[in-house]
């Protein structure tokens, strides 16, 4: 119902669409947070209480989709902050406190291939909170995917949509799976605030893990045993680990073009003293 | 507060019974010291100049692993009132033990790493390294490039000899693929790439390259007092203390790792970090070495490196090499995994590998 | 003990004693010196951020003029080593000036080691006892003692042939029972010296230039003919201005040292650069660096090139009898040459070039700061001074100008 040719979109409500996503995002992220926590340190209580209004502006491996906001004194005995952001780019580069905003990992399925997982102290950042597009409110996807402002889908057959443009820009073109998938393959017609794995099983967002794990499976033990993706928290196996689950790192709209989204680097070491730059080890590559 | 450190080490294993009780001390010393701080820093304010007696005690102070107990403590305590008064934050000196049996390594996938640099900004906030003049990073990001060559039919018989009348037996030397091609080799490797382009770039990959703490390290061979020495759980450090800064450790590494405070250390005091180890991350002074610890300030107390956890993209792992179902072994085991500068013969149990 | 005071006091007058060129040359180096010892207390208070060297490039002048100072200390056993063993007469009474140039350029040495420390204040923690040094396995360690025997082997031989020529009772044929020992083993120990130098350097795998067994020979060959083209020079100067005779077949012994000498540093370096040059791989990477530059980083190639070319002009040159004889006017400019050409090489060739590239593959190229020149110079000065007072003062004694008056001296 929605049929437009998206080569007839003017690039400008594109813009601006993205624009507002991002605005959105991160107002609906400042908003979100306070319903899906389920840890709230105390400095940033006493931070709410006093009126100040944390602003998300820095970002883990995914910008935008992994913002997080920086509370003073987080850990009151060394005046630490939950984290420390770069200057240059937001990138978060140091956790005070590494299981700041962290929930249980919740269940894993058992895996017989060798890989015992290490989810006892599991702990994962809940992804539910950045369903707000739109700053939709508590409800998420639902509060238009709900049957009547927006209809179920009849059938899993791909075709144009003219939303989320921003997310998937061309839906016949999804960057994920070479053409062979399409939204409802991983989305839940049903249900916009879960994921559905083949079965029809739905699945939290918190755990996409569980999902994606079913088609990459090399990865997905690889992921288990620790060896692939981030963890951070104690060293120790058994310990208590935030697990950076697939979405945090991956974009699944775009991961067949870049496996990781590229970013801007830290700023570079100052040359040598006394050597003016470091031109001289770019001559020769015939770029730059 | 100490619950809060208590919390952050959940530990599963025997080996590790030790280390709880002594993690509990650990918490029970940093509330004794944030108790007891404010009278230390009255006591500095009254005295005309702090640093003048500590800066006395320091120049007769032995090498700290053959000092007593109660010395120990005396220079510890000497430290944390200096660094308190100087930075105005309550800094903790831990001299926390090595663990255990425990033997540290780490996993670094060249596979995975964008080149961020975000380790190595990680590591200066965590390790109280010098901000300016000099600048200090103990983490070096090289940019090697892959294997572009200009392919063309032309260059097929073109190098040396070039006389037509050998043309016949072929050339010797020449070609199309006639350049470096990057591999582990430092020879093409960009150190001071900008930050203005966007990582990673498709035709490089990046090796971060930091201490790699060698099984048998040349720096410490090299060291004529012993200041710098291999601990137990294998991670190679320094007592700054003892360091005469005569800089034979850097020539004798193979990997760059060690770092000079060539002036008074620069660090402002809004970006210290109040919670120091005695080897590890305590402010240091001008003229002596430092290097990477593996954050033993944090690794002693079961949590993992600072660069670590700044990885966005977990291309570091972290780990005991003693412990089988340690995410570092379960990488020896299932992965490609090689040494930087294996002909070196130093042993690094810092590992690269091919995810 | 009325002896030994009157033997300080009148060795010290003769040694300050001298016409208005020599009163000028103390003065001129005296100018370095007050300019130095405030770059030093500005070195010594905040530390070596003053001088060019940075983490690419870890060791600074002050290294590259130790090295230098240890080839000079060394070679003063080229001296001393034909008047004992092979008994020549016309030299061997000038032994005690080869054991003085030894003792003054240790201590030259051994300063530069000081200013090279981060923390000199430290050092009390390389004694054995109250400190640690790493005995088995540290070079510096092994080169901090060998220095330091050298210095004290000389000192007391100085001291001992001054001290008894002064008070008269010297007698070639009834040497104290200790001293023969202590004369050839300063002999023995010249090249200890040096080899322990070396090794210092090429006990490091990582530096690719340094690790190469030819760098104690290459070292032995610069100091046979830098130590005595100082000692010609010197020799010249006293036998010019001082009643002091120095026979010609010394100056000549001296020259021919120097020739072998060059000759040995052209196949130690003509070996080197082939074996790493045929093959160019890594290990040649400082070399090219050195020779050729990289990617528009040259500073290196002109001294490369002009040291390279002075010693073999120099080679050659030696070679030529009538340049050789030429006492007055082309042998010193010859010495003074490869005097020179040497103490370049130690920095510009064999120091700085081989920290590039870094293990990261990094070029640097060093530039010594102003505080950092005159600390050298500082350094130097004082070696320069120390040698001519000494020298000054046992040139006297030898030439029996200063000597022990019993009666008179004490009334």
């Amino acid at each position: 119902m929605y049929k437009i040719n998206s080569q007839s979109v003017p690039s400008t409500i594109i813009v601006i669409l993205a624009l507002c996503a991002v605005l959105a995002g991160g107002l609906a992220l400042v908003g979100g947070l306070d319903i899906h926590k389920t840890k709230k340190s105390a400095a940033e209580e006493q931070a709410k209480t006093q009126g100040e209004q944390p602003v998300a502006n820095c970002y883990e491996s995914r910008a935008i989709y992994a913002a997080v906001t920086r509370v003073e004194n987080a850990v009151p005995q060394y005046g630490y902050p939950n984290i420390k952001c770069s200057k240059t780019t937001g990138g978060v580069l140091w956790y005070g406190d590494p299981f700041d905003g962290t929930i249980p990992m919740g269940e894993m399925p058992e895996v017989n291939d060798g890989t015992h997982g290490d989810f006892a102290n599991a702990v994962v950042r809940p992804r539910e909170p950045h369903l707000t597009y739109f700053n939709m409110g508590p409800n998420g996807c639902v509060t238009c995917h709900n049957g009547k402002t927006v209809p179920f889908p009849k059938d899993k057959k791909p075709r144009l949509i003219a939303m989320h443009k921003d997310i998937v820009e061309d839906s016949i073109q999804l960057k994920h799976g070479r053409g062979a998938m399409w939204c409802l393959d991983c989305h839940s017609a049903t249900n916009r605030n879960k994921l559905i794995d083949r079965q029809g099983n739905e699945i939290s967002f918190n755990q996409p893990q569980r999902l994606c794990g079913t088609c990459h499976g090399e990865v997905y033990i690889d992921w288990r045993a620790g060896i692939h993706g981030k963890r951070i928290g104690t060293w120790a196996t058994g310990g208590k680990k935030r697990w950076w689950v697939c979405t945090e790192c991956h974009n699944p709209h775009t991961v067949q073009i870049n496996r990781f989204n590229q970013i801007k680097p830290e700023p570079a070491p100052p040359p040598p003293r006394g050597m003016k730059n470091a031109d001289y080890e770019r001559v020769g590559h015939g770029v730059h | 507060m100490s619950e809060k450190i208590i919390e952050i080490h959940i530990e599963t294993d025997d080996v590790n019974e030790s280390r709880r009780d002594f993690l509990k001390n650990v918490g029970i010393a940093g509330a004794a010291t944030l108790v007891a701080s404010p009278v230390s820093v009255e006591a500095s304010a009254d005295s005309a100049n702090p640093d003048a007696e500590t800066t006395v005690a320091e120049l007769y102070q032995g090498h700290f692993v053959l000092m007593s107990d109660k010395d120990k403590k005396k220079a510890i305590e000497r430290l944390e009132k200096r660094y308190t008064a100087k930075y105005g934050k309550n800094t903790t000196v831990s001299d926390a033990p090595p663990l255990e049996g425990v033997l540290f390594g780490y996993a670094l996938d060249i596979s995975k790493c964008i080149g961020c640099r975000r380790c190595v900004h990680a590591c200066v906030q965590e390790n109280n390294q010098s901000r300016d003049n000099p600048v200090i990073q103990w983490i070096q990001v090289m940019k090697i490039p892959k294997g572009n060559f200009s392919f063309s039919a032309d260059k097929l018989n073109k190098g040396y000899p070039e006389s037509s009348k050998v043309g016949d037996y072929g050339i010797q030397v020449g070609g199309n693929a006639y350049t470096p091609v990057g591999g582990l080799s430092t020879e093409e490797a960009q150190s001071y790439y900008s930050q203005d382009e966007m990582v990673p770039d498709k035709n490089y990959f990046y090796v971060p390259v930091q201490c790699q703490q060698c099984e048998k390290p040349p720096c410490v061979k090299a060291c004529p007092v012993r200041a710098t020495f291999r601990d137990p759980n294998g991670v190679v450090v320094i007592d700054y203390n003892w360091c005469i800064g005569c800089r034979m450790c850097q020539l004798a590494c193979p990997y760059g790792a060690r770092r000079f405070n060539w002036g008074e250390p620069n660090l402002p005091p809004e970006e210290m970090n109040p919670k120091t180890h005695y080897f590890g991350n305590r402010p240091r002074m001008r003229g002596v070495m430092e290097k990477c610890t593996f954050c033993v300030q944090r690794t002693r107390e079961g949590r993992n490196p600072a660069c670590l956890e700044a990885c966005p993209v977990g291309a570091r792992k972290f780990g005991n090499l003693l412990d089988p179902e340690s995410d570092v072994r379960k990488i020896l085991a299932a992965k490609k995994v090689f040494r930087f500068k294996e002909e070196m013969s130093t042993y690094p149990k810092f590992f690269y590998y091919i995810g | 003990m009325g002896k030994i005071l009157s033997f300080a006091m009148d060795f010290g007058s003769h040694a300050i004693k001298g016409g208005p060129k020599y009163k000028a040359w103390l003065l001129f180096l005296l100018f370095f010196i007050l300019v130095g010892s405030y770059t030093a207390y500005r070195q010594l208070t905040e530390g070596l951020i003053l001088v060019g060297a940075t983490d690419q490039i870890p060791m600074e002048l002050f290294f590259g003029n130790f090295i230098f100072t240890a080839h000079v200390a060394a070679a003063a056993i080229l001296v001393v080593a034909p008047g004992y063993f092979y008994h020549r007469k016309d030299i061997k009474e000038l032994a005690v000036i080869g054991e003085i140039i030894a003792m003054c350029f240790v201590a030259t040495g051994i300063t530069f080691i000081l200013f090279h420390m981060g923390r000199p204040d430290k050092l009390w923690h390389m004694l054995p006892g109250i400190g640690l040094p790493n005995f088995p396995n540290s070079m510096l360690v092994y080169d901090t003692i060998v220095l330091n025997v050298y210095l004290f082997l000389n000192f007391a031989g100085v001291s001992y042939i001054l001290y008894k020529k002064y008070v008269g009772e010297f007698d070639t044929k009834a040497l104290a029972r200790w001293f023969t020992p202590v004369i050839y083993l300063a002999i023995v120990w010249g090249p200890l010296i040096h080899i322990c130098t070396a090794f210092v350097l090429s006990s490091n795998a990582r530096m690719g230039e340094w690790a190469t067994a030819v760098l104690p020979f290459g070292f032995l060959a610069m100091a046979g003919a830098s130590g005595p083209s100082l000692v010609i020079l010197l020799f010249l100067l006293i036998r010019k201005n001082t009643k002091l005779q120095i026979n010609d077949s010394v100056i000549d012994l001296m020259a021919t040292i120097i020739g072998w000498s060059l000759g040995i540093i052209m196949l130690v370096f003509a070996a080197e650069y082939f074996t790493a040059l045929y093959s160019n791989t890594e290990h040649a990477a400082s070399l090219n660096y050195s020779m050729f530059g990289h990617n528009g980083l040259n500073m290196y190639t002109p001294w490369f090139w002009g040291t390279v070319g002075s010693i073999v002009c120099c080679f050659v040159a030696i070679l030529i009898p009538k340049i050789r004889k030429s006492y007055d006017l082309w042998l010193p400019v010859v010495c003074v040459v490869v005097f020179l050409a040497i103490l370049v090489e130690k920095p510009m060739m064999l120091v700085f070039p081989a920290f590039s590239p870094s293990p990261h593959g990094e070029y640097t190229e060093y530039h010594p700061t102003l505080i950092e020149f005159f600390n050298v110079l500082f350094t130097w000065a004082i070696g320069f001074i120390t040698l001519t007072l000494m020298v000054k003062g046992a040139v006297g004694i030898l030439t029996g100008e200063v000597k022990y008056h019993k009666p008179a001296a004490s009334e």
